[in-house]
């Protein structure tokens, strides 16, 4: 279990590092928290020329918020800082009551939120939360910037739309709509786990009738997903136990989950089918609860 | 101060003298061992599960850089023989293990190739260079398959894949059987485990040249064990190898056989007259260290109305892996499911079968508990199962057929001796403690309310510290029933003992410090504590089956005793006082009674450095060395009781409370048995919940990395109370019994019973360990499946 042999770049600043990025074409690695990337490494599994490491780059770790409302993280941002974050507690507690069930302590003081981005685990909080949260993610190379929408962004197990040259830089989490209710629940097998299944919800409420729904799943699936059939079922509905339960087997009838060691494709959709009702009466419960 | 007003040091809460240094980095593991210049070894692992060796290509790995040697099994041919574990036991096939494969492979990670290098990672580079071609030999996965006739062999030699068969028996099963009032019973299935120690298995060998001497720095628990051996298979004189364990980062069982490595890279620095090391990394340690459990049990228990217990039969076949592991063979684990099936209970009429059958795994070692998590599984849940079909309640169940009182000492039918221990008293007191009526109203208020809540008992009796008359595992040719210590009082006034033994972190040098300490009337810090050295006493085996307290701590009371002579004979010299008057304590000797006194330090000083200070023929030197044999052994015994919830939807589970009603004799230190009972419990835990190593069908091992082998972490362990019975063992020196190994023996049982418990409404019995979300889900959704077909059927 040690690597195969690599060069290491230490980058300085972004302009430095797309450009070694650039030169190794492709067959070098960027270095962020390293909690992914390493182990990959010791197992052979990944063989990269080069290491390019970005920890040092200045800046590139800020968590602010920015006109409308909006949080900007940078890439380099550990998940411990969101997970800490008064800002990110009161702004978005969905997106805070997520942070907490990403991996353990000590990996969420290395572990970046670029990273989490970009090595796009299935099972992973942060993309589907970017998802649910319709976030907008910047990505920069020598040729330029690009800003991707989440949904454009995550193509599939540890597959994104980034360009083999392109750093995710930040990523931005739109202002939620007033009044929104929001639930996460997560089931893993021991605290600290990835997840076999999570489910994530925002509901806004207009006089007890659903404004908007939005729905995210992962763990279920080649990347976190929204249940978009779920959100329509539950637009301008009031409420009813029947219409969560409706809406929890339409999310599961949207996945395409697997069978590994930990869980059968069986347990995972009955696990997917009960956090969704429960993440729906949540969100429900807290919107009201925003509206009264 | 009359001894009676004198703070005692046995039996106190006395902080772990080894805990500065293990807690602050301060510790020397092997791996720590500076070695300039040493070659590191990687080991081209099998990739086959059975296979024939073709052909192997190593030319392209011995070109790259920074390769020294490249050895095959071939090339070990007349550098060291085979391990071979032997045994007068009747039915055993020996398999000799090579060192690095021989003509085949048997299991997937079986070292096939031992490249040097000048790094690890150069060695590890040139082991994706190397080319082993196989011929994939018939699948030995499933032991039930591989116990047939015609079953493709692993061990030719052998004859068949069972390598031990053995059978216990007493009375007409059959007929109390079929003429019982109640039988229950079933097939159970205890998965494989492995232990996971912090430290991973590391042995580095220097070799002297000058003088032709070997020391080996090993990650082991038995330093005593691999001198010997090495001795035999290096054809070595045993004065010139010395087996070190410093410090050791956990063992658990998976650290008391010899192991392959361990002899290679010894017989590689003698070969190259060298320094040659290798520490394992944790796939190699899912995969190469010796694994637990992995037993079919089929069970049936009769039962008269009144609740005695009329007989009990079992069938058992373990899953052993590739090899007969040395010293302790493929009988240490299924022989004792069998032998310890009857439990803390008086059942005379029993029949217990066990096939031990070898197929393409890693070999099957001892584990924290040997045979006794499985055994103890398997009888709980069978009186948990009687109890509910008699109505009966499980405690009183159990406290109707334990052995008790009069019935001690006791023979059971597999010939183990159970002395005085608390059985009953273990399980009044746990029960006692944790308010076990309030529990059941507890529960039925649960359950009202739509909760799966499950109440959890499991009582056990272990055989600890064993002496010679019985060997730790069958039939095997060493000796494990005794221990050596060796004190000295060195010309300074310290005290140095001396110990084969070898702490594997459980605090052994705290313990025997306080048994030395207030043995002699020394102060702890007066004592070092030498351990984990083959050079340290003439014969020892070293840490395991909860021996260490009862045999090191007998043999440094002993020893302790004699120099505590000697010194009060010098000292009556010096204070001109009758012996009779003279007592020691708190590093100095005293006339009773006076304020006479003189320290140990000026004692030392009086004995050794002061010529004429005493008569010529009165001078001794102040050491002793004394072995103890505790001939029989302890017996110690333990109720645990859990409480749970399972979410009704997920199927998660939640412990809430857990708690240990234990008798491991007199208590040297409670902080420490309390210690041991929490790791322990935590294993179990483990085992009981989440570890599992799967293979698929081909033999292919599916759990090579802590993301899929996972083992509890410190939130998944609930706060743990322990209650001391402490009733002196009757016929051991100081009174004390094992109790290493206790929490991982109670707690698979306990929780089991828990959950089928909580499952009672829906009429789930819990016989497959560990219990997963999933296997939870399949059964719930199996019995709600028959409830349907019932209510449709009706
Ligand atoms: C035991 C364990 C448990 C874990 N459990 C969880 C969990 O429950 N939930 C969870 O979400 N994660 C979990 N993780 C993963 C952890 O959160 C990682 O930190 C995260 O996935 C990657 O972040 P990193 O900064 O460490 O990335 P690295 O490991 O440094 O990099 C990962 C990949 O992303 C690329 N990369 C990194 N930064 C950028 C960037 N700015 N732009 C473009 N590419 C980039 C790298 O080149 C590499 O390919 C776990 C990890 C471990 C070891």
């Amino acid at each position: 279990m040690k690597p195969a042999a690599f060069d290491y770049v230490q980058s300085h600043s972004l302009e430095e590092a797309m450009v070694a990025l650039r030169k190794y074409g492709g067959d070098a690695k960027l270095l962020a928290g390293g909690q992914s990337l390493v182990p990959l490494l010791n197992f052979r599994l990944l063989r990269p020329a080069a290491l390019i490491d970005i920890n040092r780059i200045p800046g590139l770790d800020r968590v602010e918020m920015i006109a409308g409302d909006a949080l900007r993280v940078g890439a380099l941002a550990r998940h411990h800082t969101l997970e800490t974050s008064p800002v990110v507690a009161r702004h978005f507690p969905v997106l805070h009551a997520a942070m907490a069930h990403v991996a353990h302590l000590a990996i969420r003081n290395r572990g970046t939120i670029g990273g989490s981005l970009s090595h796009a685990d299935p099972a992973a909080e942060l993309p589907m939360l970017a998802l649910l949260l319709d976030a907008i993610i910047t990505a920069e190379s020598t040729g330029g910037t690009r800003h991707l929408a989440a949904r454009d962004f995550l193509i599939g197990a540890l597959t994104t739309a980034l360009a083999e040259d392109e750093i995710v830089t930040a990523v931005e989490f739109p202002a939620l709509p007033a009044g929104a209710g929001w639930d996460f629940a997560e089931f893993a097998l021991r605290s600290g786990d990835f997840a076999i299944a999570a489910v994530a919800a925002v509901l806004t409420l207009r006089d007890g009738v659903v404004g908007e729904a939005r729905i995210a799943l992962m763990g279920v699936d080649e990347t976190a997903i929204r249940a978009s059939a779920a959100e329509g079922l539950l637009q301008g509905q009031r409420y009813r136990p029947e219409l969560i339960r409706a809406a929890a087997r339409s999310a599961c009838a949207a996945i395409n989950p697997i069978t590994d060691l930990r869980a059968s494709a069986d347990y995972r959709r009955h696990l997917v089918e009960i956090l969704a009702e429960r993440v729906l009466a949540g969100a429900w419960n807290r919107a009201e609860g925003q509206a009264a | 101060m009359s001894a009676e007003l004198r703070p005692k040091i046995i039996g106190a809460r006395v902080r772990r003298v080894e805990d500065p240094r293990l807690l602050t980095g301060g510790g020397a593991f092997a791996d720590d061992l500076g070695t300039p210049g040493a070659l590191h070894v990687a080991f081209r692992r099998s990739d086959h599960p059975h296979a024939r060796i073709v052909g192997i290509d190593c030319a392209a790995a011995r070109a790259m850089p920074g390769i020294r040697a490249i050895f095959t099994g071939e090339d070990l041919d007349g550098l060291v023989k085979p391990i071979l574990a032997t045994s007068r036991m009747r039915n055993y096939h020996p398999t000799p293990i090579p060192v690095l494969a021989r003509g085949k492979v048997r299991y997937v990670g079986e070292p096939v190739v031992a490249i040097l290098g000048e790094s690890r990672y150069l060695a590890e580079d040139a082991l994706e260079a190397m080319e082993i071609a196989y011929e994939p030999l018939g699948d030995v996965v499933d032991p039930e398959q591989a116990a047939l006739p015609g079953a493709p062999l692993l061990h030719e030699a052998a004859g068949s894949n069972i390598l031990v068969s053995r059978e216990f028996s007493r009375g007409d099963v059959d007929l109390v059987m079929a003429e019982a009032f109640v039988r229950v019973g079933g097939r159970f299935r205890f998965h494989r485990k492995t232990p996971v120690a912090m430290e991973n298995r590391t042995y580095v060998a220097e070799y002297d040249r000058g003088r032709n001497f070997l020391t080996l720095t090993s990650s082991t628990q038995v330093p005593g064990i691999v001198r010997d051996a090495l001795v035999a298979l290096l054809d070595m004189p045993g004065h010139s190898v010395r087996v070190v364990a410093q410090d050791v980062g956990g063992g658990f069982g998976g650290k008391t056989s010899l192991y392959p490595e361990e002899v290679l890279v010894c017989a590689l620095a003698r070969k190259l007259k060298t320094n040659v090391r290798w520490t394992s990394d944790r796939l190699e340690d899912l995969i190469s260290t010796s694994q637990a459990f992995d037993e079919i049990i089929d069970a049936e228990l009769a039962l008269a109305r009144d609740g005695t217990i009329l007989a009990l039969a079992a069938d058992v076949t373990g899953d052993v892996g590739a090899y007969s592991i040395y010293p302790w063979t493929a009988g240490i684990e299924p022989v004792q499911v069998v032998s310890f099936l009857p439990g803390p209970y008086r059942i005379d009429t029993y029949r217990g079968r066990v096939r031990a059958v070898a197929t393409s795994k890693p070999p099957m070692g001892p584990y924290r508990g040997v045979g006794r998590p499985v055994s103890t599984f398997v009888i709980e849940r069978l009186i948990d199962m009687a109890a509910r079909r008699l109505a009966i309640d499980p405690v009183a169940l159990r406290r109707h057929n334990f052995v008790s009182g009069d019935d001690f000492p006791y023979k059971v039918v597999t010939g183990l001796v159970w002395d005085h221990s608390s059985f009953r008293e273990g399980l009044d007191e746990a029960c006692r403690a944790i308010g076990y009526d309030a529990l059941r109203s507890e529960q039925r208020r649960a359950r009202e309310a739509g909760r799966w809540f499950g109440i959890g008992i499991a009582s056990y009796a272990e055989l600890t510290g064993i002496g010679s008359r019985i060997s730790a595992a069958p039939g095997m040719p060493i000796n494990t029933g005794t221990e050596t210590a060796s004190i000295r009082i060195d010309s300074t006034g310290t005290v140095t003992a001396s110990f084969g033994i070898t702490s594997t972190g459980q605090g052994l040098e705290t313990t025997l410090s306080q048994v030395v300490a207030q043995t002699l009337g020394v102060r702890i810090e007066d004592v070092r504590i030498i351990q984990g050295d083959s050079s340290a006493v003439a014969h020892s085996t070293g840490s395991y089956a909860s021996r260490s307290t009862v045999l090191a701590g007998g043999a440094a009371t002993l020893a302790a005793r004699a120099v505590r002579e000697k010194v009060l004979r010098a000292a009556a010299h010096i204070l001109e006082a009758p012996l009779e008057d003279l007592d020691a304590a708190d590093g100095a000797i005293f006339v009773v009674g006076t304020d006479r006194s003189i320290t140990f330090r000026d004692l030392a000083r009086a004995v050794y450095s002061e010529m004429g200070r005493l008569p010529k023929d009165t001078r001794e030197e102040l050491e002793a060395t004394k072995v103890y044999d505790p001939y029989f052994g302890t017996t110690s015994s333990a109720t645990h009781i859990v409480t749970l919830d399972i979410d009704p939807e997920t199927y998660k589970i939640r412990l809430h409370r857990y708690l240990v009603g234990e008798d491991c004799g007199r208590v040297v230190n409670p902080l420490i048995v309390e210690g041991q009972v929490h790791g322990g419990v935590a294993q179990g835990i483990g085992a009981a919940l989440h570890e599992e190593v799967v293979f698929d069908a081909s033999g292919q091992i599916l759990t090579a990395s802590l993301a899929d082998y996972t083992i509890p972490a410190a939130g998944d362990i609930p706060p743990i109370e322990v209650v001391h019975i402490e009733a002196e063992a009757p016929s051991t020196i100081g009174g004390y019994r094992g109790m290493g190994e206790g929490g991982t023996i109670g707690a698979p049982a306990a929780i089991a019973n828990a959950i089928s418990d909580a499952l009672a409404p829906l009429g789930i019995e819990i016989t497959e360990l560990p219990v997963t979300p999933e296997r939870l889900f399949q059964l719930v959704r199996q019995a709600q499946a028959k409830a349907a077909k019932e209510q449709g059927s009706s």
